[in-house]
């Protein structure tokens, strides 16, 4: 029995070589599309694979040369700052009311808003290219901002609330009895004390607005709306067949942006995922 | 500075009922204790004269002001909480100073009044750390000085020692009650700790299940237990509680005899506390069922054939268990409850 429990020695270093070992086979086809970015052209399609590159900026080159990466790069920011923006402006008055206020259908609303997330995309397609159209928002980064943020209100409304009702209403009741009123309650108590919940929910919804693709290809028709999901989905390299090189690297720099918000909150990002748990 | 004073309240959640038709006046400068077991509506009681609850009906005022329908920010009302609640993304003085910031208290006033209010509780060194690297002592001095940082016309206080362990609770009940006077706040304190209470009440008031069972001074309510519920709630051990029958001036039950008021008969229920039986006489005759010495009074457990009867005896009592006991009752300390429980065969 003692055996078991043996802290350090073997036991912790066959650990290390089993994580290290899982940590190798997801992150090496990542590292291996890296290097394919770095490579000349013709190293890539051989019949036995080089393992030991040689680097090569070629894909950057062409890339900034013939392919409006810095407009794709800034549609794709403001787009999706800009609805996790708007998402936190709406979602975090709502969360409050909802993990606050007695009201009557309380519960029935949360869940209503959360269930509009579970709807499949392609059902509002139709109806949202034709609202889009009328407003005359096609093909602009604001409506792509405006879909975003729609996308993702219930789920960062969601994941606020969840963190909220975890908040010990004495806080309130404190602030209340020394004077405090509702807005003072919410900004000054609430919002600092589930700081760590709004933040993942904001990186969540980042994430989900980024890869958004559907509305996306749907509302943007040029390059002037084109965000990075698109656009990469559109390259093949242009003139000369498929530029595998390039792809890579336009993949990684969309991909990027993910991986750091990723290892930024992914303390937090485990509970922001199960909130369903969570009670409530 | 103010009296507090509740009329004909209740409070009903849904069917059920947390307060009862309560009627209670608290003078201004008083330290009142509401004693009770959990959930029989203390902190109910509480957060009703803080404003955190409405009741359902009947009237509190505060001063002379009716504040059913007053905020709780706008009413004077400062209130600790059981679990602190402390403001976790602020300092402590940050803490200590929002109250001051939410009633428009000059800027210029904060900083004296902070320190003023954290020396009290010698708090000062702590100022500028989180709550959350304080220790659970300090906690509750952090919160005591949000609390009295404004000079409030109540203080509430719900449970505030219940989370540190005895020693220190021992010590901040007195710092409590020092501070009380010294401020002269008048002051609703919600313990279930018979201890606190006694300590540090100027009247004490026991509930049960929504419903006040007794108010009085700490010495009214140990001596005159107005039922068996008060009777057996205060003390420790409590008031030992026999039943029996009353026939012709005395009480009986199984290996018990003492003579009672002739007034009295049918079911009864004697009650006697522990420090007014010794060993020796002719009231009860039991067996010895345990035997505790702990150092100043020894406990001693005697069965009879309905109950177990706790004694406290001499510090040098000891005895073999099962052996054959007989006990004496002060007879002048007897106290008498009819079938519904209240107290009967007074004078
Ligand atoms: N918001 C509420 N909804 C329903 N029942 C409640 C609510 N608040 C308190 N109660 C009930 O009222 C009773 C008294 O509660 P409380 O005042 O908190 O008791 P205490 O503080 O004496 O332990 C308890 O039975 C509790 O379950
Ligand atoms: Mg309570």
């Amino acid at each position: 029995m003692a055996s078991v429990r043996k802290s350090g020695g073997d036991n912790l270093l066959v650990r290390y070589i089993i994580l290290g070992s899982w940590a190798m086979v997801c992150l090496v086809p990542i590292l291996w599309f890296l290097t394919i970015g770095f490579r000349p052209r013709t190293e890539i399609i051989v019949p036995e694979p080089i393992y030991w590159p040689t680097w090569s900026l070629d894909a950057w080159r062409l890339l900034v040369s013939d392919w409006p990466i810095a407009l794709y790069l800034r549609n794709s920011v403001l787009a999706v700052a800009g609805s996790v923006l708007i998402d936190l402006v709406l979602a975090i008055p709502a969360a409050f009311a909802l993990a606050r206020y007695e009201f009557k259908g309380r519960e029935d609303i949360g869940f209503y808003i959360l269930s509009t997330r579970m709807m499949a995309p392609a059902i509002v397609a139709v109806p949202i290219f034709f609202l889009f159209k009328n407003i005359g928002l096609l093909d602009s980064v604001w409506a792509l901002m405006l879909i975003y943020a729609a996308i993702n209100l219930s789920l960062v409304t969601w994941i606020i609330r969840s963190y909220m009702l975890d908040i010990p209403k004495e806080l309130e009741d404190a602030a209340r009895t020394d004077g405090a009123d509702d807005l003072t309650i919410l900004w000054e108590i609430m919002i600092p004390a589930c700081l760590p919940g709004i933040i993942t929910a904001a990186v969540i919804a980042a994430i989900f607005a980024i890869n958004e693709f559907l509305f996306t290809l749907l509302i943007a028709s040029t390059s002037k709306a084109y965000t990075m999901s698109v656009a990469l989905a559109n390259f093949t390299g242009g003139s000369d067949g498929v530029i595998y090189n390039a792809i890579a690297l336009v993949s990684f720099i969309a991909f990027a942006p993910i991986l750091i918000l990723v290892i930024l909150i992914q303390k937090h990002l485990s509970r922001g995922l199960t909130m369903g748990a969570v009670k409530g | 500075m103010a009296s507090i004073l509740l009329k004909n309240v209740v409070k009903s959640f849904g069917t059920f009922v947390g307060v009862q038709d309560m009627n209670l006046d608290v003078v201004d400068e008083e330290f009142l204790v509401l004693l009770g077991p959990s959930g029989c509506g203390k902190t109910t009681t509480m957060r009703m004269i803080a404003g955190l609850e409405h009741p359902t009906e009947g009237e509190i005022r505060i001063g002379d002001a009716l504040m059913n329908d007053i905020d709780a920010r706008d009413r004077d009302v400062a209130m600790v909480f059981q679990g602190y609640a402390l403001y976790p993304n602020m300092s402590i003085y940050e803490n200590i100073r929002f109250p001051l910031r939410m009633r428009q208290v000059p800027k210029a006033k904060h900083d004296d009044l902070i320190r003023r209010a954290a020396e009290m509780v010698e708090l000062g060194p702590f100022l500028d750390r989180k709550p959350g690297a304080l220790s659970g002592g300090q906690r509750q001095r952090a919160a005591l000085a949000r609390a009295i940082v404004r000079q409030p016309q109540v203080f509430l206080m719900d449970e505030p020692l219940s989370n540190l362990d005895a020693k220190l609770r021992a010590s901040m009940r007195v710092q409590i009650k020092h501070m009380q006077r010294e401020l002269k706040v008048t002051t609703v304190y919600v313990t279930h700790d018979q201890i606190e209470a006694m300590t540090l009440a100027d009247r004490i008031v026991i509930m049960n299940k929504g419903v006040i069972q007794q108010i009085g001074t700490p010495d009214d309510i140990y001596s005159n237990p107005a039922n068996t519920f008060v009777a057996g709630f205060i003390g420790s051990p409590p008031m030992n509680l026999i039943a029996g029958t009353a026939q012709s001036g005395t009480f009986s039950s199984a290996g018990v005899r003492v003579p009672c008021p002739a007034n009295l008969s049918g079911n009864i229920t004697l009650g006697i506390r522990p420090e007014d039986c010794q060993i020796g006489g002719d009231n009860l005759q039991g067996q010895v069922y345990g035997v505790e010495p702990t150092g100043d009074i020894t406990y001693l457990t005697v069965r009879t054939a309905n109950k177990n009867i706790e004694i406290k005896a001499g510090r040098e009592f000891r005895a073999p268990i099962d052996s054959a006991i007989s006990v004496g009752f002060d007879t002048s300390r007897l106290y008498f409850f009819g079938e519904d429980g209240s107290r009967v065969g007074v004078n």
